[in-house]
């Protein structure tokens, strides 16, 4: 197999079993909140620089498939988050200054800090060292990820569903299936499995959250070659990313320290 | 007729496909699709060497347990168990997807010669160290980007693998050196590049040569066009060609997606010679007859061994093409008053359409090709589809099988001309002594001539 593909990549055996964060000694828990942490980032900055939606699913596609070849150990969510967002900003055609990220970078970080946010000038130090920190993060990403850095989304494959199952009628179940898409970004969902199976999962959620009876003989995921245990496994991604809650304390902007006796 | 020029070109692609040791993914698939009904027809003996050339580390993750008998030694009950198994009708494993993989690093590959250095950076060639394939390294320009990793070349990646086609070129990998300091694009190597080609031919290419050529281009640029991307940088120097009669279009570098509608774009685009009327005259929007019209220059150069309109600047170029194709008007190209430099610039009245006497030897079906790919509106210029389906393409000369093109050095692998040392006629030395032949003849002083040898 060639080694660059349009297809999404998917982690082996090995990382998923192993991701280099824990092997460094990051807990499981850490390393779901740093992820959570990291895709609300970029959805934050996303909206303030009012990208589409396009570019932050990508970059956090890029986020969640990053931290599978490297680790929260040796790389902050600030540095990473900014870069997999620049660089989405360019591969989905609605390119941004880097002078605006950088500042919207820093106004989250600021607020998050409890800090009141100031505009950074681009003779500052700091404007110099979250410029710096994106710039190399973004070739590091690109190299981490082998340069296949083009992601396909859910959300055509949804709407194609939606259609075929002659849902379009009903407002509330597609506005929460598009929530949901949206939301399998801070899920490990976007890398775990391909964009129809998400499609269909937050299809199955939305359906059983408004009560809406979908075909059953034979089931209607199976039409889409969706089988139920993956449809469960993405709501059971969702649901536990819903409940989990990220403690303040967590870094944004450095990596995260490990304590020393590992 | 046409059928047998599209199978030629699909078994090039599975041709091309194969080529190393290793293969490609694709390939890898196909043969694993076909192992069990090889297993059967051959029987259990030839079982372990057929599904060990084709397992890959891949599909042995993804648990493909069909494939996994030991290696070596199959007792035979083990293999009688495999056949049978194979002739039930197999599962199909799950679709394969790439892994979430770092880059290599380029010492994976052994840097053997420079072939060029453009503007966007050099190409080495080099060999695969595990493979020992010969492939073009592009090293990448990354001095001061201020914009971090350009997006253009972002697009060359993303377009090349969009637009995967026996005639376009084919991109491997991206390897890049320890310190992420340089950065190379691994693609196929192929032997030579149009431009440099032909400008070591002593003739042009015979026309059933081009006719074959004019077919792979217009192909390629068919399937860029289905896939919504515009080269927007096609010109003989981006076509490269090997040694088999196959042309590859090459170089990306300012290649994108579009959609409909349009968004703002770049209008500074395509090399001056080969660039469309409508981009010069400052059109806003453009479309993909702009590649259309470059390879009408192409074609051109190709009959002629020449380029086609070798302009000096934008407004030499305009008035080089009006020489050729006439001054257009509303009639011939309805719009053209409403460009921005339509009315600014005045141009001469030329009306005389000059392409017969400019390719004076080109058959009439050849010269109507000519003339809707050089069409002044691009909504009447030819799309690549159509041309494809030209009557140029069916009628004789039929176009040359690739397989029959001469084959020349490789500029680019550092190959002469190969020379036979044959022996010189012997030349008439103006130092050798006078009369040596009749050394022992006295000589006839005051004969009026002597006889020099």
């Amino acid at each position: 197999m060639s080694a660059l593909s349009l297809a999404n990549t998917q982690p082996t055996l090995a990382q998923l079993v192993a991701p280099p964060s824990q092997t460094d000694g990051v807990p499981v828990a850490t390393e779901r909140c740093l992820r959570i942490l990291g895709a609300e980032l970029i959805n934050s900055a996303s909206l303030l620089l009012s990208l589409p939606q396009v570019a932050s699913s990508t970059a956090q596609v890029l986020f969640q498939r990053f931290f599978f070849c490297a680790s929260f150990r040796d790389n902050s969510v600030l540095r990473i988050a900014s870069a997999c967002l620049f660089l989405s900003t360019k591969l989905e055609e609605c390119p941004r200054k880097p002078r605006d990220l950088i500042n919207v970078f820093n106004f989250l970080c600021q607020l998050r800090r409890g800090h009141t946010p100031t505009i950074l000038d681009v003779d500052f130090p700091k404007y110099t060292a979250i410029k710096n920190d994106m710039m190399d993060g973004e070739m590091h990403l690109l190299a981490k990820l082998g340069f296949n850095v083009h992601v396909q989304h859910p959300h055509g494959f949804m709407i194609n569903y939606l259609q075929s199952l002659d849902l379009t009628s009903n407002k509330e179940l597609m506005q929460r299936a598009w929530n949901y898409l949206n939301d399998s970004g801070r899920t490990l969902a976007v890398v775990l499995f391909q964009p129809p199976t998400i499609a269909a999962a937050s299809i199955y959620m939305a359906a059983n959250d408004v009560g809406e009876p979908l075909p059953l003989s034979p089931p209607w995921w199976e039409v889409f070659d969706a089988p139920l245990e993956d449809l469960q496994t993405i709501e059971a991604l969702l649901r536990t990313m819903y409940a989990t809650k990220v403690p303040k304390s967590l870094p944004l902007e450095e990596p995260i320290q490990v304590a020393a006796t590992r | 007729m046409k059928s047998r020029w599209a199978d030629a070109g699909d078994s090039d692609a599975s041709d091309d496909g194969g080529r190393g040791p290793q293969g490609g993914g694709a390939r890898g698939d196909r043969a694993k699709a076909q192992a069990p009904r090889s297993k059967r027809r051959r029987g259990p003996s030839a079982d372990a060497g057929a599904s060990d050339g084709t397992a890959s580390d891949q599909a042995a993750h993804m648990g493909d347990v069909r494939d996994g008998s030991p290696a070596g030694t199959p007792e035979p009950a083990a293999s009688a168990a495999t056949a049978v198994a194979a002739a039930q009708p197999v599962q199909r494993p799950p679709p394969l997807v790439p892994f979430i993989r770092p880059c290599r690093s380029v010492d994976n590959y052994e840097k053997l010669n420079r072939i060029e250095e453009g503007s966007y950076g050099i190409v080495y060639r080099a060999r695969d160290r595990a493979t020992g394939e010969i492939v073009a390294l592009k090293k990448l320009k990354l001095q001061n980007e201020t914009n971090g990793f350009p997006v253009t070349t972002l697009r060359e990646i993303h377009t090349l693998l969009m637009a995967k086609h026996p005639h376009i070129v084919d991109v491997r990998e991206i390897v890049v050196t320890p310190s992420l300091s340089g950065i190379f694009i691994v693609m196929e190597y192929l032997d030579h590049d149009l431009k440099s080609l032909m400008e070591d031919m002593p003739s042009p290419f015979l026309l059933s040569e081009i006719k074959t050529l004019m077919h792979q281009l217009l192909s390629a640029v068919a399937s860029l066009h289905r896939n919504w991307i515009i080269h927007r940088d096609l010109k003989t120097s981006n076509l490269l060609m090997n040694n088999r009669g196959r042309i590859k279009v090459a170089d990306f570098g300012l290649a994108r997606r579009y959609g409909s509608p349009l968004g703002p774009i770049t209008q500074l685009v395509v090399t001056l010679w080969y660039r469309a009327p409508e981009l010069l005259l400052g059109a806003t929007t453009y479309t993909t007859a702009i590649d259309m019209w470059s390879v009408g220059c192409i074609f051109g150069e190709l009959v002629n061994k020449e380029p086609l309109l070798p302009g000096r600047g934008e407004l030499d170029q305009l008035s080089r093409i009006f020489k050729l194709l006439g001054t257009p008007s509303e009639a011939t190209w309805p719009g053209f008053m409403d460009l921005p430099l339509a009315k600014t610039v005045h141009f001469k009245q030329l009306p005389a359409n000059n392409l017969r006497t400019t390719f004076p030897y080109l058959p009439e079906d050849g010269l109507d090709l000519m003339a809707k790919l050089l069409t002044y509106d691009p909504q009447q210029r030819i799309t690549a589809e159509e041309a494809l389906r030209h009557p140029f393409f069916t009628n004789n000369p039929l176009p040359k099988n690739p397989d029959l093109f001469p084959s020349f050095p490789s500029k680019a692998a550092g190959e002469r001309r190969h020379k036979i040392p044959v022996p010189e006629a012997p030349h008439a030395h103006q130092d050798l002594p006078a009369g040596s032949l009749f050394d022992n003849q006295p000589a006839e002083n005051g004969a009026g001539f002597r006889l020099r040898v």
